[in-house]
């Protein structure tokens, strides 16, 4: 076939370029759904949804404030505290109760969620597919490698590595973040020390859903907002947690890496057959390490 | 003790002569109650999840005329209408639509935007309990081309049509070399086999240097249209239905890739997939539709927009058009066969004309497929509009973009 003869240098460049930035987007939605199976060992069907909230709630603010670039901005800013305000309603009502049950009911549970919460999504915005417009001067392409290279892509190459940093100073250099961490190894132990170890969970299935959110804002701009996103991207972030390592923030980014690429290589090699790559790297990787790339916590 | 046993065996005798009794009286009653009872139309679509834009859509329409025609009735009834949630899935459509008709004893089967799930209920369901069944938004050309029957029938433009409308308008452009891309699934495929077909026979120097398959709504195209410019096609055929519409005319934009390269989608230019895109979407591409809420420009059209939005508040798409005209269909068909009488109401749908929108429409005989005429157009931005409409149409008439009876008879192995 010719296209194989455009397997250049620059398009693996190319490629990679492209992998990463959607890696980027799998790493910020995973990560908190990883740093919530850590913390909590909730494994969270409903993270899709609130992916899914966040990308309705960007897109409701940035009408809000007449779109362009003040819209995309607050609408970037506001809506994982959105996601977060919803989150903390259901972590008080209904996962605080919850928490000491077996993962068989915890799956059911976030399942039957993910059911309301699309439903609820449906009843408030409708079934129309909605779509933000990034800023002026994140439109348009570049060109590198000899190939057009989105603008907004190279934001998300930012982003990724921003939210990476963040957790990780998060994690190791704040009091609560290191409480958050302890109490991920010994619940027992850090709440025999006095410490409130409710309101703990509590901050760390916030702070998880907050980054779904995130990664709900920042996708908005380049896909169909629409019901059904949830789905798409909750059994993308369950293999790539899983691959990673359950609860490892640096295995949801090691995951998301992976899948990001594969799948970006696999439409350079071999096109007809692209969908197939990442979910064979998964099968590998499971058989090499049944536990992960990195350690799991659980 | 014997008399006891003899008087319990009379009693079950009176018993079920009783009930024998009830059950002649049930039978007698049923055909007149059948008769004096409303029409009813038990449609099966997706209102949940991404298709369930189209689904409603299609219902609006639907209302929209029962409203008109309910005014003065058919046969002095009223036509009635229940619905069911398919949730885009297969099993769940020919559950429904088999408990639409041994529960709910609907007259017509209608649905849905599932091509996979209306082949199924046409199969399992209409052609075996002889329940007419009229698809109005999928598009699989093999509902009513290879797998089609006396019992289903086509309210909406197929893939077929589509494939050659794209096809023969690709055919006079100056291109060799093409890459299809798409939606891995019924309708991507069979929209690309259709096109190719069509730009094969018309056009045989043609080449497909490739072809990619993407999951449908797959989020991220951007890896797609690199690879597929790396490969320099002169045009490409992107293959795409639903939401992921919206996502191949985003990473159209991102890249720019309209403006290196010749594209052609098939409902590009639905407003469904544009209105969203705003001033976003890309300008250049090339598509087909088979209505358009601002084509043809015409006192019927015209009328059903402005009704349309005064009950529904936005302009319809093309599967409110599909919904819409399936009523009428349905009323029409009803009116010409004098009764409920399935069979009858076969008949009399064969090859009916009805008034539309778009001006006058037709059930074709042999294939149960209402001929609509397909608009090939190119998208654009006009001044005063906050969103990118199809411009320089070219109307291709029914007859012309859909398989020849002959053709039809020859897919159905006759």
């Amino acid at each position: 076939m010719d296209f194989v003869q455009t397997i250049t240098l620059s398009a693996l460049c190319s490629h990679l370029l492209v992998g990463l930035s959607r890696a980027m987007i799998l790493f910020v939605v995973t990560s908190g759904m990883s740093f919530v199976l850590g913390v909590l060992r909730v494994p969270n069907v409903a993270h899709g949804s609130l992916y899914m909230i966040g990308a309705f709630a960007a897109f409701s603010i940035s009408n809000l404030f007449g779109g362009g670039s003040t819209g995309f901005w607050l609408a970037l800013i506001l809506s994982p505290f959105v996601v977060a305000l919803v989150s903390l309603i259901a972590e008080r009502s209904l996962f605080c109760h919850l928490y000491e049950r077996e993962h068989l009911m915890l799956l059911l549970f976030t399942f039957a969620l993910m059911l309301i919460l699309g439903d609820l999504v449906k009843m408030v915005w409708g079934a129309d597919y909605r779509s933000i417009m990034a800023p002026e001067y994140f439109r348009g392409s570049v060109t590198l490698f000899d190939a057009p290279f989105p603008r907004y892509n190279l934001f998300l190459l930012v982003m990724g590595p921003l939210v990476a940093v963040g957790l990780w100073l998060f994690s190791n250099k704040t009091k609560i973040g290191k409480i958050a961490r302890a109490a991920a190894v010994d619940r027992e132990m850090v709440g025999a020390i006095g410490i409130n170890v409710s309101w703990v969970f509590a901050f760390a299935f916030v702070l998880g859903c907050f980054l779904a959110g995130l990664g709900g804002a920042l996708v908005a701009p380049t896909v169909s907002i629409t019901i059904g996103m949830d789905h798409d991207i909750i059994i993308e972030a369950f293999l790539i947690v899983t691959i990673g390592g359950l609860g490892n923030m640096w295995g949801a980014m090691v995951g998301s890496l992976i899948f990001g690429i594969t799948q970006s290589f696999g439409i350079l090699f071999l096109p007809q057959f692209a969908i197939v790559f990442p979910y064979l790297a998964v099968v590998i990787i499971l058989i090499w390490r049944p536990t992960g790339i990195l350690k799991s916590v659980w | 003790m014997f008399k006891r046993k003899k008087m319990k065996h009379k009693l079950s005798i009176l018993g079920f002569a009783l009930l024998g009794c009830l059950l002649t009286v049930s039978l007698i009653m049923l055909p007149g109650s059948a008769e004096a009872r409303n029409i009813k139309v038990g449609i099966i679509d997706c209102y949940s999840g991404p298709a369930a834009v189209y689904g409603i859509d299609a219902l609006n329409g639907f209302k929209l005329a029962l409203s008109e025609i309910n005014k003065k009735g058919v046969l002095g009834k009223k036509i009635e209408w229940t619905k069911r949630d398919t949730k885009f899935k297969v099993d769940l459509a020919l559950n429904m639509a088999k408990e639409l008709v041994m529960r709910e004893d609907v007259d017509v089967i209608v649905g849905t935007i599932n091509s996979g799930a209306a082949m199924a209920v046409s199969e399992a369901i209409a052609k075996k309990e002889k329940v007419p069944f009229i698809t109005w938004i999928s598009k699989s050309e093999r509902i009513t081309g290879e797998k089609g029957h006396r019992y289903v029938f086509s309210c909406g433009e197929n893939t077929a049509m589509a494939g050659k409308a794209g096809g023969v308008a690709l055919s006079k452009k100056p291109y060799i070399k093409y890459w299809i891309a798409g939606d891995d699934y019924e309708y991507g495929h069979a929209i690309a086999n259709a096109a190719w077909r069509n730009l094969k026979a018309n056009k045989p120097e043609v080449q497909k240097i490739g072809e990619s398959w993407w999951k449908p709504g797959e989020p991220d195209l951007v890896p797609y249209i690199t690879a597929i410019l790396a490969a320099k096609p002169d045009a490409v055929i992107f293959c795409t239905g639903g939401r992921s519409m919206t996502n191949i005319m985003k990473a159209v934009k991102a890249t720019g890739m309209a403006e290196k390269v010749p594209i052609w989608i098939h409902s590009a230019t639905d407003h469904a997939v544009l209105k969203p895109l705003g001033a976003e979407a890309p300008e250049g591409v090339l598509g087909t539709i088979d209505y358009h809420f601002y084509y043809p420009d015409i006192k019927a059209n015209r009328d059903f927009v402005k009704k349309f939005e005064a009950a529904y508040g936005n302009p319809p798409g093309f599967p409110a058009f599909h919904g819409y005209i399936t009523a009428y269909f349905i009323a029409e068909a009803f009116k010409k066969a004098g009764s409920l009488d399935k069979e009858k109401f076969i008949d009399a749908l064969e090859g009916m004309k009805i008034q539309s929108p778009v001006g006058e429409i037709e059930m074709r005989v042999c294939d149960h497929q209402v001929v609509l005429p397909m608009y090939l157009g190119v998208t654009k931005r006009e001044v005063g509009k906050n969103f990118v409409i199809a411009t320089d149409i070219v109307t291709l008439p029914g007859d012309e973009v859909m398989p020849t009876c002959d053709e039809i008879k020859k897919a159905r192995g006759k």
